[in-house]
């Protein structure tokens, strides 16, 4: 399904990966979907000189986040918020389904 | 071809028009604008070129080469000045908004085309609504105290980008800087 959308399954996940998940950097989304490193940075990098994303230096690591200048901005959020409706569900809280809100510094799970 | 001593305008029209000629349609935009139409009262040394066409990046390397630019981290640098260029792929847009004209200056039978001044001031207010960047705001005034900007189509772009209360926030420094 991601594929024939985007041209590349893996730029799909990244995808949707930054959308339900916001700013990431590439090192987490390699280990997340057991991608090598250099095909996500590649990826991350087409997609920020296409506008699609911007990134930022936050102490030594650059994260990667939905550029809010992009013009289809909204309409590509609307295919991946209905893109998600199709993922199983098990694959949709693996990857899809994280903790945004904080936790106290010392409180257990 | 001289490179050396150029202003950020003479520069950005030397390179667009030599662009142009050689079938690369490119509008300069960004904070070069803002020197621009600030009369350098805002200095960028950052040349911001949207492509009109993305299938054109190659033979921008190559055109840039011939006249003896280098490409260092994604921009095209000249050892005989310090400004830098940057291509952005298209579409040329505002937001979520298409740019509908282009503004040109044309100087020594050169050509630049460039934002004009009201969309070079939706340009500078896209940086401050979405990422806060309070430098991009007093850009924005800056332009707008030295040429003159529609600004009621800065409101109605402003209103249709959900930020209609950041406008606000534009319009009361603009009449501070008015005041003081």
């Amino acid at each position: 399904m991601l594929k024939a959308i985007f041209g590349s399954d893996k730029k799909g996940k990244i995808l949707l990966y930054l959308y339900t998940n916001g700013e990431s950097h590439p090192r987490e989304i390699a280990k997340k979907f057991n991608f090598y490193l250099n095909g996500v940075q590649k990826q991350l990098l087409n997609m920020e000189r296409g506008g699609i994303l911007y990134s930022k230096l936050k102490g030594k690591v650059r994260l990667f986040g939905f550029n809010p200048r992009y013009p289809f901005k909204r309409e590509l959020e609307s295919l991946l918020d209905k893109i998600l409706k199709f993922i199983p569900q098990e694959e949709k809280e693996k990857f899809y389904l994280p903790r945004l809100r904080p936790r106290k510094t010392g409180k257990s799970l | 071809m001289r490179i050396k001593g150029l202003s950020l305008e003479d520069f950005a029209i030397l390179i667009s028009d030599y662009l142009i000629k050689n079938g690369i349609d490119v509008v300069l935009s960004g904070g070069a604008c803002v020197t621009i139409y600030t009369k350098n009262k805002f200095m960028s040394y950052d040349l911001d070129f949207v492509l009109i066409s993305s299938d054109n990046q190659k033979a921008v390397k190559q055109l840039l080469g011939d006249i003896g630019f280098y490409e260092e981290d994604r921009y095209f640098k000249h050892n005989d000045t310090e400004f830098f260029i940057d291509f952005v792929s298209p579409p040329l847009s505002l937001g979520q908004e298409p740019v509908k004209e282009i503004s040109e200056i044309k100087k020594g039978g050169r050509v630049l085309k460039l934002l004009s001044p009201s969309d070079c001031v939706k340009d500078r207010l896209a940086a401050f609504y979405h990422w806060n960047d309070r430098q991009a705001l007093e850009q924005a005034v800056l332009v707008c105290k030295e040429v003159e900007v529609d600004l009621k189509e800065v409101e109605r772009w402003s209103t249709n980008e959900g930020m209609s209360d950041k406008y606000e926030k534009f319009i009361e420094r603009l009449n501070e800087t008015k005041t003081a």
